[in-house]
């Protein structure tokens, strides 16, 4: 055999000590080591952040939830206006165009009086078994009317029921808002915009009923977004892997923040620069809130994660927040 | 001896026998050496049912636990098992009958001038000091540990001895056996060892086992 | 058992068949529902090494997880190969289990000893040395290249590792003058049953050296050679599904309780304790069982943690281990387990020592000069053999390491 394919700096002897004795210590450390990761494990805290190397991992699954990320994506659903039921799909084809396994199936609503295309979309049937969730599809609507939920329990005994139809891709904006508020808030002044124009060119109830239809079914998700607004404590959990502001933050950092969020506030002018990053992030932070998938569950248990959070930790994650915002120019 | 006994007995000679009599009539050699196995056992089943109990566990430990895998292994190092059966008699089957019976004729003689019955074997094996009242051991006494030990160490101290030393020779050729074969073996370079040659940029990784088999030869 | 059998008026022979059979039975479902116990005890144990929680679904805590596996492994297809020696491969894990279920009949539950054996030690070491056979037997059976080797490499190991292991528990019977196990625990009864073997030195290196070997013998990592999964797949038991897995499992669980239970007998006073001799009658047998488990559970938390610690040893390491390194140290083993014996109870062969130091020991009075002694002389003993064997192996695990001789002679260092 030969090395030659390795070069010498690719190998480490490993250098030994001098001892002449080792009597199994190196045996007992391993030992000393596995039993503190097993006391940890039993009787220590459950781990609330992944900077954390001992402690209890697991999360039980149906009863504890870990929170998803914001970006998190699943299967893709459609969005429609809460207020008056129009859908913000125009059927302009491109995320059809783009689907890598070509599961957006898309027919165009038209005009019946005059035959002629309105913008909008009379049926849109999206193949769930075999999409394979890139993301394309959201990305590349220019009328953010295709988003990517966070329900990711979608198993079925009943196969054909993953060809999902319009009336069961819908979801109101309200529920978007919920699950993914920053990246909504992002995009939300365009999509109405964009929205209002397309409303005038449909004529009567079109691009409208397959959303007051859904509306008027009493959606599911919107009727359990109030459990989560009741639980204030859970309106501060982090969104993103638990805890991404990690409690090993270093000293100067903190410091920063704290300096970010008063230049914040001194910018915004106001008397109340003290109370203003609370205020304008509570109102987000609210809304946010829960996952329909975690509200529909006991929220018992995620409430307990959220709440693992200290005090410092919310402050600092809110100051971030206001400093994004600022950037925004708001 | 009680009826359960004497049923037992009868069963376990018969199972011992009828392995022992499989061991030399089955084809395959395999099987064979699993029928001795069977045999040990039941050999060692006689001996706990007359409460030698060290015995039967000594002959488990030795004979069915270490003797036959010996052989076992043997046969799987030596032979092509998987082949068609071996041939069970041989041209020279007479030759194995005489000393089969020869061994008969000793041992048949000797058990018979031991006692006929099992009161009178039992009378005659107890000879160590009187067993402990109440025991189930109270009424047969047949071999402990002690006794063994005493006529090892008293009795017959040079029949012991003498296997010793056998056992000793047969040890010191297995090493010297070993030994040689090792020296004669090509050696394989450790990654350290390759890698701490390549690094000098003396040799090739190729030649330096050539240089390694030189060396060896030149120690030897 | 059988004596209160006679008295209700069954003949002797009925009797004695009877309670025999009670026995038999008790000792089974003991064994298998302590194995069942075992699976998800080490399942639990190692998932919390793990950072995990393991099976804690079936039942409360999981505990009826292992009756769940065992009607899923009775369920499964039972496939044998077209080419296997169809009797072989059958009756191999059925030799395997009869030799686990033999070395329960002398382990002592407490104080209740189902058979007192005069050979219980040496009872139980042969049934181990019975599992080579069932192994061999369903390596050559299976008609499997893997099943072979880890067959092979299985018998190997099993009879390296018999010889420290037997002559690991040569201290002990020195020490107590008897091999039934009923005894030794009686020997470890002072002190208030606290008298255990493990708190002289003596004891303490052989209960290492014992438990080392019969980790070995119960395949356990870091002695797993003969089952490693990802070298020879699961060794002789590749070719083996359904219920006859399930046996192959179930009797090395078992052989690995009756492991702890010998430990925990010859080396940790059985059922010893405080208190057991005070409370007396049933309440005392009953203490006596809960001490004996508990005692057999923490050395069973060893195993695991060691499982969880050590990675496989490679096979020349595995024997270099039994050979160089077990075997001296048990040899000397004996040698300060003789001067320990010596010195507290051997005057009538020898009767200066009496003029020496003193009256040797009785069960009313310790001499504690004696007792001194002997635990200074058998420690120091003990501790400079440990000391220069390590030494030994270790040197030449550093000259492997660092300099060859290749390297020397070719004057590369």
């Amino acid at each position: 055999m030969t090395l030659s394919h390795l070069a010498t700096e690719d190998v480490f002897v490993v250098e030994r000590n001098d001892a002449d004795f080792r009597a199994g210590q190196g045996m007992t450390k391993g030992l000393g080591i596995v039993f503190r990761k097993f006391r940890k494990a039993l009787f220590g805290k459950p781990n609330s952040d992944r900077a954390d190397t001992e402690g209890q991992f697991n999360v039980q699954y149906p009863e504890e939830r870990l929170v998803l990320p914001e970006a998190y994506r699943n299967m893709p659903i459609l969005l429609y206006d809460d207020a008056t039921g129009h859908e913000l799909c125009t059927s302009c084809f491109q995320c059809e165009r783009i689907c890598p396994p070509q599961v957006i199936h898309i027919t165009q609503a038209k005009d019946p009086a005059t035959g002629k295309p309105v913008p909008a979309a009379a049926n849109f049937v999206l193949e769930y078994d075999t999409c394979m969730s890139c993301g394309y599809c959201a990305e590349v609507c220019p009328f953010d009317a295709i988003k990517m939920d966070h329900d990711f329990e979608l198993s079925t005994g009943n196969h054909p029921e993953l060809d999902v139809n319009y009336d069961r891709l819908l979801r109101p904006i309200s529920y978007y808002e919920a699950i993914a508020p920053t990246m909504w808030s992002d995009v939300k002044e365009q999509a109405m915009k964009k929205l209002q124009n397309n409303i005038k060119r449909r004529p009567g109830a079109i691009g409208r009923d397959h959303g007051q239809k859904v509306k008027g079914g009493a959606a599911v998700a919107v009727a359990a977004t109030p459990v989560a607004g009741a639980a204030p404590a859970a309106a501060a959990k982090p969104r993103g892997p638990v805890a991404a502001i990690g409690k090993n933050m270093p000293e100067e950092k903190v410091a920063k923040l704290i300096s970010i969020r008063a230049a914040n506030a001194a910018k915004r002018g106001g008397g109340d620069a003290g109370a203003a990053p609370v205020a304008e992030a509570a109102p987000i932070v609210e809304t946010v809130v829960d996952t329909p998938a975690a509200s529909a569950a006991p929220s018992g248990p995620v409430a307990a994660i959220g709440q693992n959070m200290s005090e410092d930790k919310r402050a600092k994650l809110e100051a971030i927040r206001a400093a994004k915002r600022a950037q925004r120019g708001e | 001896m009680n009826p359960i006994a004497i049923g037992v007995f009868i069963v376990i000679a018969l199972l011992t026998l009828g392995s022992g009599i499989m061991v030399v009539t089955v084809r395959n050699i395999i099987h064979s050496a699993l029928w001795l196995i069977a045999s040990f056992i039941g050999v060692a089943a006689l001996y706990l049912l007359m409460e030698a109990e060290f015995l039967a566990v000594v002959q488990i430990l030795v004979y069915a636990g270490a003797v036959s895998i010996l052989v076992l292994f043997a046969i799987m190092l030596t032979r092509q098992v998987t082949g068609e059966g071996v041939r069970v008699v041989f041209e020279r089957w007479w030759v194995a009958l005489l000393i089969a019976l020869g061994l008969f004729g000793v041992i048949v003689p000797t058990l018979w001038q031991h006692g006929s019955t099992w009161e009178e074997a039992s009378k005659l094996a107890q000879v160590g000091p009187a067993p402990v009242e109440g025991t189930a051991a109270a009424g047969l006494q047949v071999a402990t540990a002690t006794e063994i030990g005493r006529s090892f160490m008293g009795e017959y101290l040079l029949p012991f001895e003498v296997i010793s030393i056998l056992l000793l020779m047969a040890l010191i050729g297995a090493i010297v056996i070993a030994y040689e074969e090792r020296t004669r073996r090509r050696r394989v370079l450790t990654l350290a060892e390759e890698l701490a040659l390549k690094k000098r940029g003396i040799v090739e990784p190729r030649d330096a086992e050539g240089a390694v088999v030189a060396l060896d030869s030149e120690q030897a | 058992m059988a004596d209160a059998l006679t008295q209700l008026g069954f003949a002797s022979w009925l009797s004695v068949l009877i309670a025999s059979i009670i026995k038999v039975t008790l000792i089974l479902v003991g064994g298998s529902v302590g194995m069942m116990f075992l699976t998800w005890y080490e399942r639990r144990a190692i998932s919390y090494m793990q950072d995990r929680r393991g099976p804690n679904r079936v039942g409360p805590q999981g505990l009826l997880q292992p009756i769940s596996e065992a009607i899923k492994t009775m369920t499964k297809e039972d496939a044998t190969p077209r080419e296997a020696d169809r009797i072989v491969h059958f009756l191999a894990p059925v030799v395997m289990l009869g030799a686990t279920v033999l070395s329960f009949a002398v382990i002592p539950w407490g104080r209740m000893f189902p058979v007192d054996l005069n050979a219980a030690v040496l009872f139980v070491i042969a049934t181990g040395g019975l599992h080579s056979i069932g192994m061999m037997m369903a390596g050559w059976g299976s008609n499997n290249k893997f099943a072979l080797l880890g067959g092979m490499r299985g018998v190997a190991q099993l009879i390296s590792y018999e010889i420290p292991q037997v002559m690991a528990i040569i201290p002990v019977v020195l020490m107590t003058g008897s091999m039934s196990l009923q005894k030794i625990v009686e020997a470890q009864n002072d002190f208030g049953g606290l008298g255990w073997f493990v708190f002289s030195p003596v004891g303490l290196l052989g209960f290492a050296l014992f438990f080392t070997a019969s980790l070995a013998e119960g395949e356990r990592t870091p002695f797993d050679i003969p089952e490693a999964d990802s070298e020879i797949i699961a060794g002789y038991m590749t070719e083996y599904s359904g219920m006859k897995f399930a046996v192959f499992y179930l009797s090395n669980y078992m052989s690995n309780l009756a492991v702890c239970f010998i430990t925990a007998t010859l080396y940790l006073g059985g059922g010893n304790g405080p208190g057991v001799d005070a409370l007396g009658g049933f309440a005392g047998g009953l203490l006596s069982l809960i001490y004996f488990l508990l005692k057999s559970f923490a050395l069973f938390f060893i195993m695991v943690l060691i499982r969880a610690t050590v990675p496989r040893l490679r096979v020349d390491q595995l024997m270099g281990f039994a050979w160089k390194f077990l075997l001296p140290l048990v040899l000397v083993n004996i040698l300060s387990a003789s001067f320990w014996v010596a010195l507290l109870r051997w005057d009538q062969q020898w009767p200066q020592l009496t003029e020496w130091f003193g009256a040797p020991s009785t069960a009313d009075a310790t001499n504690w000069g004696r007792l001194a002694i002997a635990v200074v002389l058998t420690l120091l003993i003990n501790a400079g053999a440990v000391a220069l064997i390590m030494r030994l192996t270790n040197r030449n695990v550093q000259k492997h390491l660092y300099t060859t001789d290749e390297e020397l002679a070719l004057g590369l260092s």
